[in-house]
């Protein structure tokens, strides 16, 4: 009875003129930019971050929460009716696509439409029991533990966001490096500033994130030099009694296993997606059609998708550490509004709290009621030729490094990272675990030093106390096998290039 | 050629050792009692393994090549540049509409009349930033 309470004094915060007006327009917004060639949810949550810090704390945390989920939502659009695969629904363009190439457009945006709207009810019901209850929990944790979990949380993502653990977690390590860069808090010692006056307080996060993520994907999109057809077919959007029949059992299964996925460290809507198609695969009544475009396969990853992309903020919120790059991002805009997530949160905020949970789900029927039956115009963003687009994107990003500071300086030291991050993407390496380590840095510095000097210099305490000595087991345990992984693969390729079997090698490694 | 798993490797390196070194010269303490310079230098270390390893790696695995466009990017940060430096000297307006004519030489065709088009409504949506939003922004 007692969830049914909080989420009632939620949703008498969020049900507010304001807050509602926030919620559509973070919806709306979110959609848009999402939809944009190249902008996923991070270089969106990056660029109109600044659009939030006029806005009342309440506010601004419900339009970011909106602007995220229509993110996600306008970047399945763009999946299913033009195959932009996106790193945040690459599943969506799998049977998604499929439908669009039958000429169903109209009936895999609803699906994908309703499906969210299911997962994330799921996921809310899911967010107002767990969220609390973790947070209980957070309190046995201590300096120890909490470096333990964050290395959890950097193996995790580094290996599910790069499928690579050696180059994720070089990424995690420069970000926690580039984290380092500032005034330390313990001595006052100025650390890696080149005496430049500016550095002294730190890099911002927004001008990691837009240059790693606007300026490095605009100059991938101008190198690439491909034109996009823009989706001129027909969109009919409602669907037969039959066809929605179908709906409903696969996106139950979805908003499950997206739910509870996006809680683990390194979870979110990517693996989500991808668990749920295969399981829809496996189980579904229909799965022989799955692949082709049939229902299903769009069904159970959309519900998974935004089930994972509203309980992935369960970690964020009661024990403050954020489990994905998004989620590291998020973080940076409560502590820019002066919150501090973390298990105090949810006591000492509870109408924010409870408000943010209440307006996730009345993002839900916005996207539902306003996104899905205008997805037609919509989709008239495509029709922006590229050349158009990119020099307005360059000036959200101006306006929105200046405006963080009112400072031309964060404009130069976003053009540095712009070719940085530059560099990183020509390298094959990922940002978005580097997103999540300078976020998770300082605060990876301050529990290390504070759990040796509680210890008095002794690395025994990591490996002692019951969880962090879990934590780090679960840790080794998978860098070991990686180690092997590695090994034996490379053994096997060389065996079968001695017996001749070169094509294969080559097919192996491409 | 430039072997793309061999030069991340020592790009890695590099960043370890540009922090690292620096990290040794600040107080670094000892364990019971960190100084700042000790907890950067552990996270090199560890970078500089990685960078080691992937070295190591792309002795292992085939050889990719880097491919590398310095004139968009080039064009790209230079527009941002322009951006900050004309903001700073003249202001807002003047800068918006440089950064536009800079940057679209990096598109794949270049016409006048539309960089003027795109200006003027990248210019009025400042405007509603600024007039709208209340955000402090040097237009004039």
């Amino acid at each position: 009875m007692e969830v049914l309470h909080n989420l009632a004094f939620g949703f008498s915060h969020a049900l507010t003129f304001h807050n509602l007006m926030y919620c559509a327009i973070g919806c709306v917004v979110g959609t848009f930019v999402g939809l944009l060639p190249g902008l996923g949810p991070l270089a969106t949550i990056s660029i109109l971050l600044p659009l939030t810090y006029s806005i009342p704390t309440g506010g601004a945390l419900i339009m970011l929460a909106g602007i995220y989920y229509g993110a996600q939502y306008g970047d399945s659009v763009s999946a299913i009716t033009m195959k932009i695969p996106h790193a945040s629904s690459i599943v969506a363009c799998i049977d998604g696509y499929a439908m669009t190439l039958k000429g169903k457009t109209g009936l895999a945006l609803f699906t994908a439409g309703i499906s969210s709207f299911i997962g994330g009810t799921v996921a809310i019901i899911v967010l107002a029991w767990f969220a609390p209850m973790l947070g209980e929990v957070a309190f046995l944790f201590g300096p120890a533990d909490y470096c333990a979990l964050m290395m959890v949380g950097f193996v995790c993502v580094s290996f599910v966001t790069t499928g690579s653990l050696l180059n994720g977690l070089a990424m995690c390590l420069i970000g926690v490096l580039l984290g380092q860069i500032g005034t330390d808090v313990n001595s006052g010692q100025q650390r890696f500033t080149m005496d430049l006056p500016f550095l002294a307080d730190g890099i911002g996060i927004v001008s990691i994130a837009l240059g790693c993520f606007g300026i490095a994907e605009i100059t991938k999109n101008l190198d690439a030099k491909e034109e996009r057809s823009p989706f001129n077919g027909k969109i009919k959007l409602m669907p037969t009694w039959e066809e929605f029949k179908r709906i409903i059992p696969s996106a139950l299964r979805g908003s499950l296993v997206g739910s509870f996925l996006g809680i683990l460290p390194g979870g979110g809507p990517t693996i989500a997606q991808f668990a749920a198609y295969a399981i829809d695969k496996k189980v579904s009544k229909y799965k022989h059609e799955i692949g082709t475009g049939c229902i299903e396969g769009v069904a159970g990853q959309a519900a998974a998708d935004e089930a994972a992309a509203r309980t992935s903020f369960i970690p964020l919120m009661s024990i403050g550490i954020p489990e994905n790059a998004v989620m590291a991002l998020m973080m940076a805009a409560f502590i820019i509004k002066g919150i501090q997530p973390g298990p105090n949160m949810i006591a000492g905020h509870p109408d924010l709290f409870w408000g943010l949970v209440a307006s996730m789900w009345i993002g839900n029927v916005f996207l539902v009621v306003l996104n899905v039956p205008l997805v037609r115009y919509w989709l008239s963003v495509f029709k922006v030729p590229y050349n158009v687009l990119f020099p307005c994107i360059l000036f959200f990003c101006c306006i929105g490094t200046y405006s963080v500071n009112n400072n031309v300086d964060d404009i130069f030291i976003t053009a540095a990272f712009g070719l940085m991050g530059y560099l990183m993407m020509r390298l094959e390496l990922d940002p978005a675990p580097l997103m999540l380590g300078f976020i998770l840095g300082p605060m990876l510095e301050e529990n290390f030093r504070r759990a040796l000097l509680l210890s008095r210099g002794s690395f025994a305490t990591f490996v002692t106390r019951p969880i962090s000595g879990t934590l780090l087991g679960l840790v080794a345990l998978f860098i070991i096998w990686q180690v092997v992984a590695f090994i034996l693969q490379t053994r096997e390729k060389r065996a079968q290039a001695r017996n001749g079997g070169t094509s294969e090698t080559a097919e192996a490694t491409a | 050629m430039i072997d793309r798993n061999l030069a991340r490797g020592l790009f890695l390196m590099a960043i370890s050792l540009a922090f690292g070194l620096t990290a040794l010269k600040y107080p670094i303490g000892d364990f019971g009692r960190a100084g700042p310079g000790l907890f950067p230098a552990i996270v090199s270390a560890m970078l500089f393994l990685i960078g080691v390893a992937t070295v190591i790696r792309s002795r292992f695995v085939d050889k990719v090549a880097l491919t590398l466009n310095p004139k968009n990017i080039g064009l790209i940060l230079g527009s941002l540049l322009a951006f900050a430096v004309v903001t700073m000297f003249v202001n807002m307006i003047v800068a918006i509409v440089v950064m536009v004519f800079i940057s679209t030489f990096a598109g794949t065709n270049y016409s006048w009349f539309r960089n003027v088009k795109i200006s003027i409504g990248l210019v009025i949506m400042a405007f509603v930033f600024a007039k709208g939003l209340g955000m402090n922004l040097p237009l004039y």
